[in-house]
């Protein structure tokens, strides 16, 4: 018995110190319309924005999440999962479940990669996650710290 | 015959008016952008309507289910843009139909200005939706779930006027909590909006001493919801409290009743890769007062509460499958019904079997089978004259459009 309480202990402990094992960005990279300021973005800032609790940039612009329509790559897939938390399904609904309750705007959808990078290259305050050797002209890239 | 008449033309409305809207989006339901002028903030328009079907093999459960119903829709419209930094403006018009409830009537589902100061704190303000769970303020979203009947005894679709939205502000935002994750919150106070021929006038048709409402105030509402985003991924627990100041009504034989409900909520959420875990808690408490009518004044206190578990798993994009089993007691004091014309009353359970097929991003089809026990919820006696605990079944078809 004591073991069982000594194990759920050292779960809650290690949950508490923020020792759940995350994975790298390997692969991909952040881009933001230049209309954002900022060059940088920790893990934490950034799973805010793609799970909704963050919805606007330091300067008051709107953040306009950008993602690639059904998943096209592996990688950008595997990247969106590791920074909201939650695999497509779960990330569809939950911002389904945002939108319908009048709680947040739905990520604009985009069928491709070049026009993914084009839609942010336009629109002011849109960011997305994109693969490291897509053409990336006319947006920047934020490092993740 | 006339009334007839005018729910087939609320219904086909509620249907055309996003068919129309999709119709003109870019791509085959996507969702629509408006665009003002070059100066101006884009509008995004979504919107979705589901049509369901309902059977049951013993009683008339959320309509005449015996006999199969259609009586089963909801359709929802809705806009947002951001006009000013840091400003959101928000509005949906909804339309819903289950049994004798919503009746396709087109209400004001929720019209609110938003101004987020950071990513702490927030005000929203207008007609808003009431968080309460995991559920309460998307309870008519069938896209966003993988059930078609959420657990009736915490998401009754019947209540949805009662329950769903406010007129009032709130307050919200996201407190990180370092290395344990952050908490999410939510304050709001406001005015309630029953209806007359809502889920509460329907209940009290249905109980002793079976009459329904004529009158109906619009309570003060205040509460809150809580959540704490663990730092494991996808793990989350809620509490939701929620106080309506002097809730009154009358009834049609006269008799006055006055009440504060106090509801506790409570929630638990898992999102592990695939798998969709859930449970929840509710328990709600009235104490009223009853006056006029011809009885001598008495005082009543009403106890429900209600819990379920859920599973749910995603085996690709295109078919999902679930599990929930729920009890609802209308009474913590009289689980078992004792005294009661038909014990039946104090209780219903329900296990229910759910899949969900995507057949694309914008059209979905579910079916779902329950096998239930116990009548608490069917509030309609004059289909159900006679009541037991034996297990029946239901049988629930429904899809979904989306853009």
């Amino acid at each position: 018995m004591n073991n069982f309480y000594l194990k759920i202990g050292l779960v809650c402990v290690a949950l508490l110190a923020g020792a759940w094992p995350a994975a790298a960005l390997d692969g991909v990279v952040i881009i933001v319309n230049k209309s954002v300021a900022a060059d940088r973005i920790n893990d934490a800032a950034l799973k805010d924005i793609y799970t909704g609790r963050t919805t606007y940039w330091a300067d008051g612009q709107s953040v306009k999440l950008t993602v690639l329509d059904n998943q096209i790559t592996d990688k950008t897939d595997a990247a969106s999962e590791e920074v909201s938390g939650m695999d497509a399904s779960h990330f569809k609904t939950f911002w389904q479940r945002m939108v319908f309750s009048g709680r947040g705007q739905m990520p604009k959808e985009i069928g491709d990669t070049a026009a993914l990078v084009a839609y942010v290259a336009s629109t002011k305050g849109a960011i997305a996650i994109v693969l490291a050797d897509a053409d990336l002209k006319g947006v920047k890239t934020l490092k993740v710290k | 015959m006339r009334i007839l008449k005018e729910n087939k033309i609320k219904r086909w409305a509620s249907i055309l008016l996003p068919a129309l809207l999709a119709a003109f989006s870019d791509g085959p339901l996507a969702a629509y952008e408006l665009n003002l002028g070059t100066n101006l903030p884009p509008v995004d328009f979504h919107g979705f309507v589901s049509q369901g079907f309902l059977y049951s093999s013993k009683y008339d459960y959320l309509g005449d289910s015996s006999r199969g119903s259609f009586l089963f829709s909801e359709a929802g419209l809705n806009a947002s843009f951001n006009p000013f930094p840091r400003t959101r403006i928000a509005a949906q018009a909804f339309s819903y139909d289950v049994g004798p409830a919503g009746d396709y009537d087109v209400v004001l589902d929720y019209a609110q200005a938003e101004y987020t100061f950071n990513d702490f704190v927030g005000i929203r303000a207008g007609r808003i939706r009431r968080p309460e769970g995991i559920y309460n303020d998307i309870q008519d979203v069938d896209l966003a779930r993988t059930w078609i009947l959420l657990p009736q005894g915490m998401y009754n679709a019947r209540w949805r006027d009662f329950y769903v939205n406010l007129d009032g502000g709130e307050i919200f935002g996201n407190i990180p909590l370092v290395k344990a994750g952050s908490l999410s919150y939510e304050f709001y106070y406001g005015l309630q909006n029953p209806k007359l021929d809502g889920g509460l006038s329907l209940q009290k048709a249905n109980l002793p001493p079976y009459s329904p409402l004529t009158s109906i105030n619009s309570p003060q509402l205040g509460g809150g919801q809580l959540w704490w985003n663990t730092p494991l991924d996808g793990l989350r627990a809620g509490v939701a409290l929620n106080y309506d100041r002097d809730l009154t009504f009358v009834t049609a034989n006269g008799r006055q009743s006055d009440g504060s409900p106090f509801t506790q909520h409570y929630s638990l959420e898992y999102l592990w890769k695939s798998w969709t875990f859930q449970a929840e808690y509710l328990r709600f408490k009235i104490n009223y007062e009853n006056t006029g009518g011809g009885p001598p004044p008495s005082t009543k206190l009403i106890e429900p509460d209600s819990w379920y578990v859920s599973a749910a798993y995603r085996f690709n994009k295109y078919i999902e499958a679930g599990t929930y089993y729920t009890e609802y007691y209308a009474d913590v004091n009289n689980r078992s019904g004792t005294g009661l014309q038909f014990p039946s009353d104090a209780s219903q359970k329900d296990a229910a079997l759910s899949l969900r097929y995507d057949a694309t991003d914008w059209w979905i089809f579910k079916v779902e089978a329950h096998y239930i026990r116990g009548t608490a919820q069917l509030l309609d006696n004059a289909d159900n004259p006679s009541r037991n605990d034996d297990g029946w079944w239901m049988i629930a078809v429904k899809t979904t459009f989306s853009f």
